[in-house]
Order: C-alpha cells, then structure tokens, then sequence
C-alpha cells in the first residue's frame, strides 16, 4: 500500500506547484491509474514516489515505512519502473537488458539467466530470438514488451508506469493493455499508471485519480467517476460519449427485469451472459434489429434486458448533471 | 634552389631519427597529460551539480580552437619563456581542448530516457558513469584524442622556434639554410607519424566502441 500525505512539489521558475497537497492511497493489488492533462503533475507523482524526484513537503510511505528513510538506490531496485520512452541501454542486449536489476542486486548468473527468459516468454517474446539482439534491432511494440519486462525483473511488488504503451500504434497497444492486465490478474501487482488517455484509464484501472494543474480533482472507481463526474473538468476529460462508455463497464444483469419463460417471452436468438457488458447486448439489439435480449447464466434464462431500460438508465445517469 | 637527393637521404635515414624521438615526445607526453586532466574535466562538468558551468567553459574551449598555434606558443613566451618545458606546457593546452569539448558532447548526448530509466532501475550515479554514459561516449571520446593526436604532431614543429626540440628543429633548418631537402624530409616523416598515430587511435576507438554501434 502507497500512501501520500500532503505532497507539494514546486519546481524552479514555474508560476504554480506542479504537485499541491496531494493525499491518496494506492491499495495492495491495484491498478491506480493517474490521469489529466499534460503538465498536471502526475508524472512527478510517479517520480516521487521512486524518489527521483523529492518532494518539498509532505510525506510518501510504502507499506507504512517512510520512504526518506530508504537508500534511494536501494528503493528504486525494489519498485518497476517503465517509461513511454523505454529508455533500454542501446549497448546492451535485451538479455543484458533485462538483468539488469537482477545483476544490481546479486543474483547468481544462473538464476537470472533462467529469470529473464521466463520474463521475455512471458511478455509475449521468443526468448532465443530476441535475447541477443540490440534494443535497435527491436520494433516498438517489442521494445516495450522487453521495457516492462525489465520492470518485473526482480519481482518487485509495485509498479510504476509512465505511459507505457503511449509510444506504440493504436492495435499494438490495444494488445499490450490486453496482455498486461492479463499479467496483473495473476500477479496483483500494486501499480501507479500514469496516463493522459482517458479511455486506457477506464479500462487499465481499478481506481482513477483525476488530476489538474497539480491539484488532485476527483478519485474513484472508473464506474463512479463515469457516473458522478465532480465537475466541468472530469465532464470534459470523459468525453462526449461517457453515456457508451458506462454502458461499457456496466454488467448486463444490472439492468435487466425479470422474466417468466411461459409469458412467452421471445428472445429470437438474441442472447447475453449476465456478466458480459450492457454494450455488447446494445450491439447485439442493434445487429438482429430487435428491442431485446435474453440474459442467461450458463444456459439459464435469468431475466431480459430491454432497449427502453437501457435508455432510461443511461438518461437518469448523464442526464442529470450540471454541464 | 637546387634538390640533393643524397642529403635528403642521408637527412631522413639519419640525422632526423634522434629529433623524430624528441618528437614522439613532444606529442605524447602533452597527449597524455591532456587525456588526464579533459577527461576528468569533462566528466565533471556533465555531472549535475556543474552541468550549469559546462556552456561557458565549452564558449571557452571553442575559442581557445581558433587561436593558431603559433600564437599559443606566442602568448605563453612571455610567462614561460624558453626551452622544452614550456613547449609542452603550451602544447598540453593546446591539446586540451578538442579532447574535453568532444568529451562534453559526448556524455551529454547520451539520451536523458536511457539516464533516466537507469537511475530508475537503482543504478548508483557511479554506475550510471561507468556502464551507461561513458561506454556510450566512447567513439565520440576518442575521436576527440584523435583531433588531438594529429593536431599536436604538427603543432609540436612550432616548438623548435622556443628551443623545445623535435622534428622542428631540422625543417626550421632547412628553412633558414635554404635546403628544401631539410624541409621535404621533415616533413614527411611528420606525415608519416601523424598517419601511425591516427590509426592506432582509430583501432582503439574501434576496439572500445560498443557493439551495437559496429
């Protein structure tokens, strides 16, 4: 668990902190995702807490420990740390890369030889092929796969994460986030994501943190900050289509009514897993042209979700905000 | 003006060995002693705390490369005086420079995100120096002693002038005796040992450059 207390952090010659009094905890096995314009200060967050940067006042502890109290280079050893840039040493191969951290701390040739290539396998690379090679000889996707690679070498149970897949195209990193979070579901990391990607928030998060000009704006599960924006700010950075997207994070069983089979209720094929989101039964209506769909648990008919239901949910949401 | 090819023979088999030594010493020991003060220097100056300072003394160094080097000479005549020793003083600040300014270049061209993920990932600075910036400033490094090397071959003739010795003294010779077999002679041995000089640097650099820059 991360824990700020009253962080500020000003930096020369800027007319305003780029960090003020923030508060905020990070739980154990989360994806907090920092996300707000550029020059908001969530960068210097991330930074903070890896002590590359210090703040001017305020305090940062991990797991109750006062991170001061740690040799810096001790620290930074024991949290990942991934940037957009990558930032792999050009004159070293990705195997060399990679043991990086391992190397720092000790570890036996052996052992980190057999650590890095479960890493690069396990990142989606092939080991033999690519353990030779020079960052250079590497394409971005697959830079970034060896960056957050290295990140994990050592097994350190935080993460942070500077716009990590800010830097590849838009299928590519569409595929990384879909294999990270995989990753995380096995591993429960405690990560601090920065992004200015509103839609990679909502969907890498487990808790959003909202940031501008260094102020911390509004916090929260992505579904509650999708459903009660604070204010203008949170509204805009949403987007025109928040109604969609919390459509998107919304299970299908939520909204649906019950029905009784013998009604002779008429599904016309149209079917949905009470878990999949209320989106894909929206997309489902919309392909068969039909007014609803049946929700089923397994094979059980469980209830049907209707077109006028999901209207009426989305308006009583978004319609009733101050904008 | 007539050409004697037998005392240009005889010039470059024998008599300029003795002075081709004084030479190699005149170029070697100024090299050394500017490898050992720019490259500290230079390391210094792109350490954080002096990076400020590092403009100003590179304004500095440019400049001192555009004085010629008979004015080098000219200028440290008054304090100095004559003889071998100043010769190599004002030789070494002549050196000096293109070895620091390449070394500046260098290690501040290294790219911040590689510095910056390294010193995320627990590199100590130290670390940082030994296994990032400088395997990485290498090439740069040594072109810089090259520009040195073959800068300073030629600059040292000009310490004859000051009675510093060295293959000056037999091409001064020759200007002042009117014997263009002195001059010729002189010269291409200075030639020759300024083409030795670069390409045993150019090996060096070449071996120490890494790998993924071959």
């Amino acid at each position: 668990m991360i824990i700020l207390d009253q962080i500020s952090k000003n930096f020369p010659g800027a007319n305003r902190p780029a960090v003020d009094r923030m508060s905020l905890r990070v739980n154990q096995g989360n994806i907090c995702v920092f996300v707000g314009p550029s020059g908001c200060g969530k960068t210097t967050i991330l930074r903070m807490v890896n002590r590359l940067e210090e703040p001017d006042s305020g305090r940062i502890s991990i797991d109750g420990k006062d991170i001061q109290d740690v040799n810096p280079d001790h620290l930074r050893r024991s949290i990942g740390y991934v940037i957009q840039q990558i930032g792999l040493l050009p004159h070293r191969t990705i195997e060399q890369n990679v043991s990086l951290v391992p190397e720092l701390l000790g570890w036996s040739r052996e052992k980190t030889r057999q650590r890095v290539m479960d890493l690069l396998t396990m990142v989606g690379l092939e080991p033999d092929e690519v353990s030779l090679k020079y960052p250079h000889q590497l394409s971005g996707g697959q830079m970034q796969r060896v960056g957050v690679a290295r990140a994990m070498a050592a097994d350190p149970p935080i993460m942070l994460m500077d716009e990590p897949f800010g830097a590849v195209d838009p299928i590519v990193r569409i595929r990384l986030q879909d294999e990270f979070l995989r990753l995380q579901q096995q591993f429960k990391k405690t990560i601090c994501f920065v992004t200015h990607d509103i839609n990679e928030a909502i969907k890498m998060g487990d808790y959003l943190v909202i940031m501008n000009q260094g102020r911390l704006v509004q916090t929260g599960t992505p579904i509650d900050v999708l459903t009660s924006p604070a204010d203008k700010f949170v509204l805009d950075l949403l987007g025109d289509d928040r109604g969609v997207k919390i459509l998107d994070l919304t299970r299908s069983e939520t909204l649906m009514e019950p029905v009784n089979e013998s009604d002779g209720f008429m599904h016309n094929g149209c079917r949905i897993q009470a878990i999949q989101p209320v989106k894909i039964a929206l997309e489902i209506m919309m392909q068969k042209n039909a007014d609803q769909v049946g929700v089923y648990r397994g094979d059980e008919l469980v209830g049907m979700l209707a077109w006028n239901s999901i209207k009426e949910h989305i308006s009583r949401i978004s319609g009733g905000v101050r904008s | 003006m007539n050409f004697d090819l037998e005392i240009f023979m005889h010039t470059l088999l024998h008599r300029s060995p003795p002075y081709l030594l004084e030479h190699v010493q005149l170029v070697l020991i100024p090299l050394s002693a500017a490898i050992l003060i720019s490259l500290p220097a230079g390391i210094i100056l792109t350490r954080p705390g002096y990076f400020r300072f590092s403009g100003k003394v590179m304004a500095f160094f440019n400049a001192g490369q555009t004085i010629p080097p008979l004015a080098i000479i000219a200028i440290f005549f008054p304090l100095l005086g004559l003889g071998y020793g100043p010769a190599i003083l004002a030789l070494t600040i002549y050196a000096l420079l293109p070895i620091a300014r390449n070394t500046i270049a260098a290690i501040s061209s290294v790219p911040a995100e590689v510095k910056d993920a390294a010193r995320g990932m627990g590199m100590t600075q130290w670390e940082v120096l030994l296994k990032v910036e400088l395997p990485l400033s290498v090439p740069t490094i040594m072109s810089g002693i090259r520009t040195s090397a073959v800068l300073t071959v030629s600059t040292a003739v000009l310490a004859a002038l000051v009675g510093g010795k060295g293959m000056g003294a037999v091409i001064f010779a020759g200007i002042n005796f009117f014997r263009p077999e002195l001059i010729l002679a002189g010269t291409i041995l200075i030639g020759i040992m300024a083409l030795i000089l670069e390409r045993l640097i150019s090996l060096g650099e070449w071996l120490m450059t890494p790998k993924h820059l071959k």
